[in-house]
C-alpha cells in the first residue's frame, strides 16, 4: 500500500449490545426462534433509526438486516463529518449477503396462508412500491450514501460470510489507489428466517446464529488529536473448496497479509480467529498468540462477523494501558474462503 | 500506457433468444427484438406480459451442456457454467489454466427471487399462528431450484470450484451496475498485479413474477399498449419504462504479459473504468445528468484519454423517462462538439433490461463492435422523432472501424459505472 490507512471509528450492534464494551460482558443466552421453538439463536429487535438522518419511510420499508446496517452507519456520521472531506472523496462499500429472499416473499407467504383462494397476482397487487427496492442491496447502500453524504466509489458484496472481507479490502484499495480519501464500510448479518436454516440444513454443524451489524470508518489520515492509531498493515484473501489444498491456501493468505510488514506469524501479538475452526487453528499451533473472538458473545454474524472483530480490535487498542502491536484477523468460511487482515496498533508519535 | 495492460481474450453470452454472442449480435443487426410475451405473465393475467426471457428450449440446450446433473443445481449455476465454457473455449483456455495461474472470479448478481410456486410451497408449511414449520420444510426439501434454498453467490461458488480459482472470488450486488462493476473490479485486480487471469461478468435471472410486481409497483416497467418487441424504446419521446429481461455474459481478462506468454490473440482491451455513488434519489439520478457525466468523465480520465477519443457509447438506455433524459443530458454536456463525430447505441431496445446481466452483455456487444467494426442499431428508434437529435443513435447497423467504446451502467440507488474499451 502506497498510502497509510487508518481505522478511525467503528460501530457495532449485536445481541451483546451496541457498544464494543458490551462484548466484554456476560454472553447473552440464545433464545428459541419464533418460527421454530426447537432452535435457538441470538436475535435482535429491529432498531429505530435516527430520524434526523433517515426519512421515516425508510424505517417502514427496509427489512431488518438493512435497518441494523443503517443504525450502525448512522453512528459514524459525526466521525465522518469531522474529516471535512468532499462527498466525492468518500467511498462506500457494503457487505449485505441476503439469505432470506426479500421481505415481500415472506409477506406473500403469509398472505397465501391467510387467503389461499386468491391468486398471487391479487395478493401482490398492493405491494408498497418501496418494497420493490428491497430486492436490491444497492437501495440500502443508497440510504447510507444519502444520509452520510458518501458520493465516491461504491461497491456492494454478497459472498455470504466472506462479504465483509471483500467490502473491507475494496475500501482499502479505493483509498490506497487515491480514488477516495476515506471510506465507510458497512455490513449486516442475515436475518434469522427459515431460509437461513434451509440453506444450511446440516444440523450437526449448525452454529448459533446471531443478528447484528457493524460499520467502520477508514481514512488516509488518523483522527485529529489521536495519540494511538489502528493502521491497516496488510490483507490477503484466497479460496479453495478442495480439502487437500485448503490449508496450503490458508497458509499462503496469512503469509501474504504479513509480507508487506515483513513479519512472520511469531511477530504477531494477537490473533483473532474462530477457536472452533480446527483447520484454522492448526496453522498457529507452533506459535501461541493471544487468541480472541467475540463469536460466543454475538453468535455467528456472517458478513458482519469480521467487521465486528475489527471494531473490537479498535476498542482494545484504545483501552488504557493498551500495548502497541500487531493483531492478525483470520477468517475461514465454510465455503472455502480464506481471509487475513493485519492491523497495527501504534503510537502516533512514530509518524510525527 | 498503464503499468499493466489488460486484454480481453474471450467471452460468452446467453440472452433471450440467443445462446451465444454471435447470435445476439446478428439478431440486433437484423433488428430482431428478443422481447416476447412471457407465457407465465400471460397465465397470471398481467396487464403487460412483455419480457425478455430464456425459454424452455434454450434451457434444455443449456442443461445439455452442463458438466453434471443440471436438475440438482440452481439454474443460475447451470447458466454460469454454460456461459463460462463458451468464454473459455473462445479464449483457448481450460479450467486448469485458472487453477494454475493467479486467477480471479468476479461475478455480478442480485437477489434470488422466489416465484409463486416457491411461495405456495412454503405457505403449506405454516401453522395457524403463521409460523413456518421448519422441520416439515426440511423433511420435504424444496427442489434445488427453489429460491428459498439458494444463496445469491451460489453460481460464483460453482464456477470457482469448477475452475479451481484460488486467489480472488467476489460476488457483486450493485443492482443494474453489478455486471459492469464486476468487470471493472477484475480489470483493477489485474492492473494492480493481484491476478493475471480473470473471468468476470454477471448472471441474472429475474424475469419472473415477483420482480415484475416490484418494479411495476415502482412504475418502472413499460406500460405502453404496444407489441412486445416495440416496448423498449430508449431515448424516444414516447418511452414509458423498461422491459424486464434476463441473461448472462462472462468475459476473460488477462494481463498483456499473460496473454503474450500463452500466445493468446487479444480481442480487445479494457482501457479505463470508474464507479461513482450518487444516491441523489432512489430510483433516478440527478436530473441534470451531472452525476452520470462525472462517472463517464472519470472513466475517460482513468483510461488516460481525451473525450474526443471516445467514438461510440453503448448507453445504459433503459427506456425509462428519468434514466434516458439524465443520460442524454450527461452525454450532450460531456461530449459537446465531439458528438458530431460519435455514434450511440442502446442495446436494451432489443433485449430489455436484465439488471446485473445487462452491463456484462453490453460489454460483450461493445467488444464485438470494436472487433468487427459494426455499429449496432437501436431498435424502435426513429431519428426524425428524436428527443435528443445531437446524439446519433443509429436505426440501421453501420459498418465503421472504431478504436474506443464506452459502456455505461447506472443502477438503482445511484450506483454508476462506466467502462472504456479499446480495440486490440
Amino acid at each position: 500500500m502506497n498510502r497509510p490507512l487508518y481505522i478511525n471509528a467503528a460501530a457495532v450492534l449485536n445481541a451483546a449490545g451496541s457498544e464494543c464494551a458490551d462484548l466484554l460482558g456476560t454472553p447473552p443466552v440464545p433464545q428459541p426462534l419464533t418460527f421454530d421453538l426447537q432452535r435457538k439463536a441470538l436475535a435482535l429487535p429491529v432498531p429505530r433509526l435516527a430520524s434526523d438522518l433517515f426519512d421515516r419511510k425508510i424505517q417502514r420499508s427496509v427489512e431488518p438486516q438493512g435497518l441494523r446496517l443503517l443504525h450502525c452507519a448512522a453512528r459514524l456520521a459525526p466521525a465522518l463529518a469531522a474529516l471535512q472531506l468532499p462527498a466525492a472523496r468518500i467511498a462506500l462499500t457494503a457487505a449485505i449477503p441476503e439469505v432470506d429472499a426479500p421481505s415481500p416473499c415472506w409477506d406473500a407467504v403469509q398472505a397465501i396462508l391467510e387467503q389461499p383462494h386468491k391468486q398471487l397476482s391479487q395478493l401482490l397487487a398492493n405491494t408498497p412500491p418501496l418494497h420493490a427496492l428491497t430486492l436490491l442491496n444497492s437501495s440500502v447502500m443508497a440510504y447510507v450514501a444519502e444520509a452520510l453524504n458518501c458520493h465516491g466509489p461504491m461497491g456492494g458484496f454478497c459472498s455470504q460470510d466472506n462479504a465483509g472481507l471483500d467490502a473491507l479490502i475494496e475500501a482499502c484499495q479505493q483509498i490506497a489507489e487515491r480514488h477516495a480519501d476515506a471510506a465507510l464500510v458497512v455490513s449486516s448479518s442475515p436475518n434469522l428466517t427459515p431460509a437461513l436454516y434451509l440453506r444450511e440444513p446440516d444440523l450437526a454443524d449448525e452454529p448459533v446464529y446471531g443478528e447484528g451489524a457493524a460499520a467502520l470508518l477508514l481514512s488516509s489520515k488518523p483522527l485529529q488529536d489521536a495519540t494511538q492509531v489502528l493502521r491497516v498493515a496488510g490483507f490477503a484473501r484466497g479460496y479453495s473448496a478442495d480439502p487437500q489444498r485448503t490449508l496450503a491456501v490458508g497458509k499462503r493468505v496469512i503469509e501474504r497479509a504479513l509480507s508487506k510488514e515483513k513479519l512472520c506469524v511469531g511477530d504477531v501479538a494477537n490473533l483473532v480467529a474462530n477457536p472452533a475452526d480446527r483447520q484454522l487453528m492448526s496453522l498457529f499451533e507452533s506459535t501461541p498468540q493471544c487468541l480472541r473472538s467475540v463469536s460466543a458473545m454475538t453468535g455467528e454474524l456472517g458478513a458482519s462477523g469480521l467487521l465486528t472483530e475489527v471494531a473490537m480490535t479498535l476498542h482494545h487498542s484504545r483501552e488504557a494501558g493498551a500495548v502497541p502491536g500487531y493483531t492478525l484477523l483470520v477468517s475461514h468460511g465454510r465455503a472455502g474462503h480464506w481471509g487475513a487482515l493485519l492491523l497495527a496498533s501504534e503510537n502516533l508519535e512514530k509518524y510525527a | 500506457m498503464r503499468a499493466r495492460e489488460v486484454y480481453v481474450s474471450g467471452f460468452g453470452l446467453v440472452a433471450p433468444m440467443a445462446l451465444d454472442a454471435a447470435t445476439l449480435f446478428e439478431r440486433i443487426c437484423r433488428k430482431q427484438s428478443c422481447v416476447r410475451e412471457h407465457p407465465r405473465f400471460q397465465a397470471l393475467g398481467f396487464r403487460n406480459s412483455a419480457a425478455g426471457f430464456i425459454d424452455e428450449a434454450q434451457w434444455q440446450k443449456i442443461a445439455a451442456g452442463f458438466g453434471g446433473n443440471a436438475a440438482l443445481h440452481p439454474r443460475q449455476s447451470v447458466l454460469a457454467e454454460y456461459v463460462a465454457r463458451q468464454a473459455l473455449q473462445h479464449a483457448g483456455l481450460t479450467p486448469a489454466d485458472f487453477a494454475h495461474s493467479r486467477s480471479g472470479l468476479f461475478l455480478g448478481a442480485n437477489k434470488y427471487c422466489a416465484d409463486s410456486d416457491d411461495l405456495q410451497r412454503v405457505s403449506r408449511c405454516m401453522d395457524d399462528a403463521g409460523r413456518v414449520d421448519l422441520d416439515r420444510l426440511l423433511d420435504h426439501p424444496a427442489p434445488s431450484g427453489s429460491a428459498f434454498v439458494r444463496r445469491v453467490d451460489q453460481q460464483t461458488q460453482h464456477l470457482a470450484d469448477w475452475l479451481g480459482i484460488r486467489d480472488c472470488i467476489s460476488t457483486h450486488s450493485d443492482a443494474c451496475a453489478a455486471g459492469t462493476m464486476a468487470i471493472g473490479s477484475a480489470f483493477r485486480a489485474i492492473e494492480r498485479g493481484e491476478v493475471d487471469l480473470a473471468i468476470c461478468g454477471a448472471v441474472e435471472l429475474m424475469a419472473n413474477e415477483l420482480p415484475y410486481y416490484m418494479f411495476n409497483s415502482l412504475g418502472a416497467l413499460c406500460q405502453a399498449d404496444l407489441p412486445a418487441g416495440e416496448q423498449s424504446r430508449p431515448f424516444m419521446p414516447d418511452r414509458s419504462g423498461f422491459v424486464l429481461s434476463e441473461g448472462a455474459a462472462l468475459v476473460i481478462l488477462e494481463s498483456a504479459e499473460h496473454a503474450r506468454r500463452r500466445k493468446a490473440r487479444p480481442l480487445g482491451r479494457v482501457l479505463g473504468y470508474a464507479n461513482v455513488c450518487e444516491a441523489q434519489k432512489m430510483t433516478s439520478s440527478s436530473r441534470d445528468g451531472s452525476k452520470y457525466e462525472e462517472c463517464m468523465d472519470a472513466a475517460i480520465e482513468d483510461a488516460g484519454l481525451l473525450r474526443s477519443a471516445v467514438q461510440h457509447v453503448n448507453t445504459h438506455g433503459t427506456s425509462t423517462q428519468a434514466n434516458d433524459s439524465c443520460e442524454a443530458l450527461a452525454l450532450q454536456r460531456l461530449f459537446g462538439e465531439c458528438q458530431d463525430f460519435m455514434t450511440f447505441t442502446a442495446n436494451k431496445s432489443a433485449m430489455g433490461h436484465s439488471l446485473a446481466g445487462s452491463g456484462a452483455i453490453e460489454a460483450v456487444l461493445s467488444l464485438m463492435t470494436l472487433r468487427d467494426g459494426v455499429l449496432l442499431p437501436t431498435l424502435n428508434y426513429e431519428p426524425e422523432r428524436a428527443e435528443y437529435p445531437s446524439l446519433k443513435f443509429l436505426s440501421e447497423p453501420m459498418r465503421q472501424s472504431i478504436n474506443v467504446v464506452m459502456s455505461n451502467s447506472f443502477g438503482f440507488g445511484g450506483v454508476n459505472s462506466s467502462l472504456v474499451l479499446g480495440r486490440a
